[in-house]
């Protein structure tokens, strides 16, 4: 008998829905007012990177070249359709098929990892943000572009109402992305807010 | 504020348009009839429909958050104000357009001087 789908399941099952169309959805206005900040942000790499749920392949564009980097995301429609860009890059990318809260790595394998929109739709965030803690060395950085909920009522309203919606095709739209990186045992050593205190930068290490 | 220049005209012509189409939605819909409270409940969610409708196709041009929220904010106030006003006096077509421009321009300098304040390193990191 057949059970009920996992969660992953069912994570898969929505990004792989809208893998074809993500691109004309998320890539023209977003990727182009956020690429001199993505672009600052990717800038760090260095060492041996995991790079979180790597969607079309939307910030290849914005890596430093030369890189040697180990992408993973939960769908595998998303991957097929990163394709090219992967194809493209002037370094490595290895991109696999892996679910964050389950990635078969070993403790300490990475200097960095990076996550771009991500957070916003990890179902249990603090959980994916413990398994990257794993993953990272100890004094190995966390490095993430991302977009969250607002402390600022006008903006936290319209958020938590926005959030009712979205999160039924998508992302969640208020999400407290710092507290769950601070929860996770990550220290944070910068939170930049790149568009009112709703899309930031954040920066982590491992102790 | 956006410091590139296209960024910065779109963002003002898109909060000018949302909040003076809700502000004709609510001058087509809020009689003197009306209790001026019920007025600002309906139209602040309607003006904010109305947002997001003129964002969806705009947001490939002008990016996700710094348009939506914009866009959204100008419907809910050009919808919320102007449903106010009609709710308590006759209110002709060009005095309701009027101030649903009033609403999206005040608007969007709103959200301009709040993203100038925020943006930036916060608090929240401990130097390294």
């Amino acid at each position: 008998m057949a059970g009920y789908p996992t969660q992953a399941e069912i994570t898969r099952a929505k990004w792989d829905r809208l893998a074809p169309r993500f691109d004309g959805m998320a890539s023209l206005g977003a990727e182009r007012r956020w690429k001199p900040f993505k672009t600052d942000l990717f800038s760090h790499m260095q060492g041996r990177v995991l790079f979180l749920a790597l969607g079309t392949g939307l910030d290849i564009p914005f890596f430093p070249p030369g890189q040697d980097i180990t992408a993973i995301d939960i769908s595998p429609g998303m991957l097929a359709e990163a394709k090219d860009r992967i194809a493209a890059y002037p370094g490595t990318i290895r991109a696999d098929v892996m679910d964050v809260h389950a990635m078969p790595f070993a403790p300490d394998s990475f200097d960095q990892v990076f996550t771009s929109c991500t957070f916003c739709s990890v179902p249990d965030p603090v959980a994916g943000l413990k398994a990257l803690h794993r993953v990272l060395r100890p004094g190995g950085e966390l490095l993430m572009f991302e977009h969250t909920g607002s402390r600022h009522l006008p903006f936290r309203a319209m958020m938590d109402m926005m959030t009712r919606l979205s999160e039924k095709v998508g992302p969640s739209m208020n999400r407290d992305t710092v507290s769950n990186v601070r929860a996770a045992g990550f220290e944070i050593t910068e939170v930049r807010n790149i568009y009112l205190d709703v899309v930031k930068t954040i920066r982590a290490v491992r102790p | 504020m956006d410091h590139r220049l296209h960024y910065i005209i779109g963002d003002f012509l898109v909060s000018l348009v949302v909040a003076m189409a809700a502000a004709a939605l609510a001058w087509a819909l809020v009689g003197p009839s009306w209790n001026m409270w019920l007025a600002m409940a309906v139209m602040m969610p309607l003006g904010m429909i109305v947002g997001m409708v003129i964002y969806f196709p705009l947001g490939s041009r002008l990016g996700a958050m710094e348009a939506m929220i914009p866009a959204m904010y100008a419907g809910m106030w050009g919808g919320m104000v102007v449903g106010m006003m009609a709710a308590m006096m006759p209110l002709p077509l060009h005095h309701a357009l009027e101030m649903g421009a009033a609403c999206g321009i005040g608007e969007i300098v709103f959200i301009w001087i709040a993203n100038t304040i925020l943006r930036g390193v916060t608090r929240d990191g401990k130097a390294k």
